[in-house]
């Protein structure tokens, strides 16, 4: 019928409202908790945001570290929903044996930019956002070592997604187009690269898809942005410290994100070197890659020489936000603190000399191989050093179950799970049996969508009084914390039980015996899913209409003499706006 | 500003937010739903896809803003306009999932309802806020 759904759409609208009517005059409410007073947030709140540009202008010329923090943040965020979908699109392909959602080759498109996308583009940035805000906070630093330099490094960073990803838009754009009656043939080209993100040759040299030159080209720009803020990260961190902070009293967060930094110095221009001569491979018939020149070994040499230090780059700051807020809510000290420093130095430079632990089934020299797998089993320790810390800290100590705190806690348990599977990854013999396998998957993942991006919702709640001045929904963020545990040992304990039983990881389709497995692997991704969404709905919402903060010692650090820096300039930011004495605001 | 007028403006960000949605929805599927189909069935005017849209577009500008305003004050989680229009997205979503359905099956399915749900509440946040932000 002509105009139907829109006909039901207006009859279950007058519903809706005729029965909420009908509750209302039986007494229910549901009203949301205003305790300011019914103030619905308009623009600035801020007071010394009034001398900078306004509007959209603020924001593409900025070179406040707060606001490119924030930045990195939404450009992190968008990414990171970008690369979600994805994942619950694999997900979805894989509630079924056959490949009867999309086509194997779509599949391939699926895992390729979903891992790209999240290794490169959103922990990367989320991490730097939130050191980018609160880094010179606790440092008492002005601002960073070069602002503009910092802004430039953000910057490259859309244009390389859209280089690294241009086959959705292209094809969007192209839909868009082709509507209109409009064909622009290089857009219908560009297909989803299907090599892994690991980009193995020679599949990826063989491939006749342009978006492969463009991934390269965006994941090399991506790496000149990454070096760019390690750069400036480590000279604001070793020279721009204020008057009061000597070395001794640099905070656990920003030691962690020196150490990243400085692998970020040494991996990512070799990414860089690499990718370019793929690209030259691909597109001028260099053979740096080919069975007549370099051979595809060394592809893989270099690439893990890169890949490897890599997840501690995206893992050590994750640590060091654990060793940071969980002691806040243990009402201890960090145990062990220096150990956790040197702890964190050593895996910088031991996550150099594991990377052959990739490539144990290539059949490289047993002796060489061996050796791989001893430097892994030794870098398993100060990670190892670091569980018993955080452990310790908790020990006899007040425990406070915030939101933050679930996530932290949670992370530990994870990332056990993580962490050994990894030792027997690096023992030789079973990585034999197990390599490429779901096992693997279930590994990565269990650090990788655990204490990675657990650890970055606990600070987006741990800090949220500090960026917003507003307070969120505590509750409903704590049950995105357990719905996020829960879903995360369901979701990847599913896989690597799959790989212990021999099923191989990148294929659309799969033996019917593992279905029962792979569906609740994907009812557990579907509750993490879940859980984003309320987090999104939390951040956002709260930003509107959450209750202003007024108290700086939103989480009674003060009674711990755990106060820290960024919580002291937050208080003095409260004075100017509020006055000492918690008045009505003048401004607004 | 004029209540109407706010309406449309937040009717006009809230069509961007979906049709945003929708598109990515239709890109993702590969060419295993067509949005535009779906879309034409809600209208009941199956196999014009390209009046489908453009009819679309002025029921999500007008049409249901409209209908927002007619029925505000008695919608539920107020008074925030924004949650309000959550709710009364949610309500067009669902119907707009049911409704459009036509032949999608499987785990197809997932995805589809997932997204288009999602599209209608992201609809309806960016409608209402804009909506109760233009009241000053
Ligand atoms: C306790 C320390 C760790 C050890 C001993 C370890 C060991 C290993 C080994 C041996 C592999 C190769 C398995 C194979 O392909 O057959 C592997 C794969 C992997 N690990 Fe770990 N790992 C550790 C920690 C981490 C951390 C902290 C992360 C991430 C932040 C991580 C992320 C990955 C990823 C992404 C892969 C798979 C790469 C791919 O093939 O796509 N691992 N790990
Ligand atoms: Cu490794």
């Amino acid at each position: 019928m002509i105009g139907g759904g829109i006909v039901l759409t207006v009859i279950a609208v007058l519903l809706v409202a005729g029965g909420t009517r009908f509750l209302q005059t039986k007494g229910w409410s549901a009203p949301i908790p205003r305790p300011d007073g019914g103030y619905l947030s308009g623009g600035e709140t801020d007071t010394e945001h009034a001398e900078k540009q306004s509007g959209l202008l603020r924001w593409l010329t900025t070179v406040d570290h707060k606001d490119i923090g924030i930045l990195y943040l939404v450009f992190g965020t968008v990414a990171a929903l970008w690369g979600g979908t994805e994942a619950m699109m694999i997900r979805t392909e894989l509630l079924t044996p056959t490949a009867d959602v999309w086509t194997a080759a779509t599949y391939n498109g699926l895992f390729t930019t979903h891992g790209i996308t999240m290794l490169f583009f959103f922990v990367t940035p989320v991490f730097f956002g939130i050191a980018n805000y609160f880094l010179p906070l606790l440092l008492n630093a002005d601002d960073m070592a070069f602002p503009r330099i910092n802004a430039i490094a953000f910057w490259m960073l859309p244009p390389s997604l859209l280089l690294a990803r241009a086959g959705l838009p292209a094809d969007a754009l192209g839909k868009l187009l082709s509507t209109v009656g409009v064909k622009i043939p290089f857009l219908e080209a560009l297909h989803p690269p299907e090599t892994g993100w690991t980009l193995y040759a020679p599949l990826s040299i063989q491939s006749g898809n342009p978006q492969v030159d463009l991934l390269l080209l965006g994941l090399h720009l991506s790496g000149i942005a990454t070096t760019l803020g390690a750069i400036n990260f480590i000279i604001t961190i070793v020279s721009e410290r204020g008057e009061n902070i000597g070395w001794m009293d640099v905070d656990i967060f920003s030691w962690t994100m020196l150490s990243t930094s400085g692998i970020i110095l040494f991996a990512f221009p070799l990414l860089g070197s690499a990718v370019i001569m793929m690209l030259l491979d691909r597109n001028l018939g260099t053979t740096f890659y080919l069975v007549e020149g370099g051979g595809p070994i060394l592809w893989q040499h270099l690439f893990w020489f890169f890949g490897h230090p890599e997840v501690y780059i995206i893992f050590l700051p994750a640590t060091g936000l654990v060793s940071f807020i969980l002691p806040k809510f243990s009402s201890r000290k960090l145990f062990g603190f220096k150990f956790i420093v040197y702890s964190t130095l050593a895996i910088g430079v031991l996550s150099f000399g594991v990377w052959a632990h990739h490539m144990f089934t290539t059949g490289i020299d047993p002796r060489i191989r061996m050796s791989f797998m001893f430097v892994s089993l030794a870098i398993a320790v100060p990670s190892a050093v670091k569980v018993f810390n955080w452990i310790s800290t908790m020990y006899d100590g007040r425990i406070r179950l915030t939101a933050p705190m679930i996530f932290a806690v949670g992370s530990i348990g994870t990332f056990i799970i993580g962490g050994v599977t990894g030792v027997f990854l690096a023992a030789i013999p079973i990585d034999l049996v197990v390599h490429d396998t779901y096992f693997v998957v279930g590994h990565f993942h269990f650090i990788l969508m655990a204490i990675i991006p657990m650890m970055m919702f606990a600070a987006s709640y741990y800090w949220y009084p500090i960026i917003t001045g507003r307070m969120y929904d505590q509750l409903l963020a704590r049950l995105q914390a357990v719905l996020t545990i829960i879903g995360v040992p369901i979701t990847f304990g599913s896989m690597l039980i799959m790989g212990a039983l021999g099923l191989p990881r990148r294929y659309a389709n799969y033996p019917d015996q593992f279905a029962l497995l792979q569906q609740i692997a994907s009812v557990g991704a579907f509750i993490i899913g879940i859980g984003v969404l309320l987090w999104l709905w939390n951040m956002v919402q709260s930003y509107r209409v959450g209750p202003r903060v007024r108290d700086a010692d939103v989480w009674n650090l003060k009674r711990d003499d755990a106060f820290t820096r960024e919580w002291q300039w937050f208080e003095e930011k409260l004075a100017d706006r509020y006055g000492t004495d918690g008045g009505d605001p003048d401004d607004d | 500003m004029h209540r109407a007028l706010r309406a449309v403006t937040g009717g006009l960000v809230g069509t961007v937010v979906l049709s945003g949605f929708l598109l990515v929805l239709d890109t993702q599927a590969r060419g295993t739903l067509s949005v535009a189909a779906v879309v034409g069935r809600f209208l009941g005017i199956d196999g014009r896809p390209l009046i489908a849209i453009a009819l679309f577009a002025i029921v999500t500008v007008v049409l249901w803003p409209a209908l927002f305003v007619a029925v505000e004050g008695y919608l539920p989680f107020g008074p925030d306009p924004a949650t309000r229009a959550v709710a009364f997205a949610a309500v067009i979503g669902i119907v707009f999932v049911v409704v459009g359905r036509g032949s999608i099956t499987g785990p197809i399915l997932v995805i589809y309802v997932g997204f288009s749900v999602l599209a209608h509440l992201a609809y309806g946040f960016a409608f209402g806020s804009i909506y109760g932000r233009l009241a000053g």
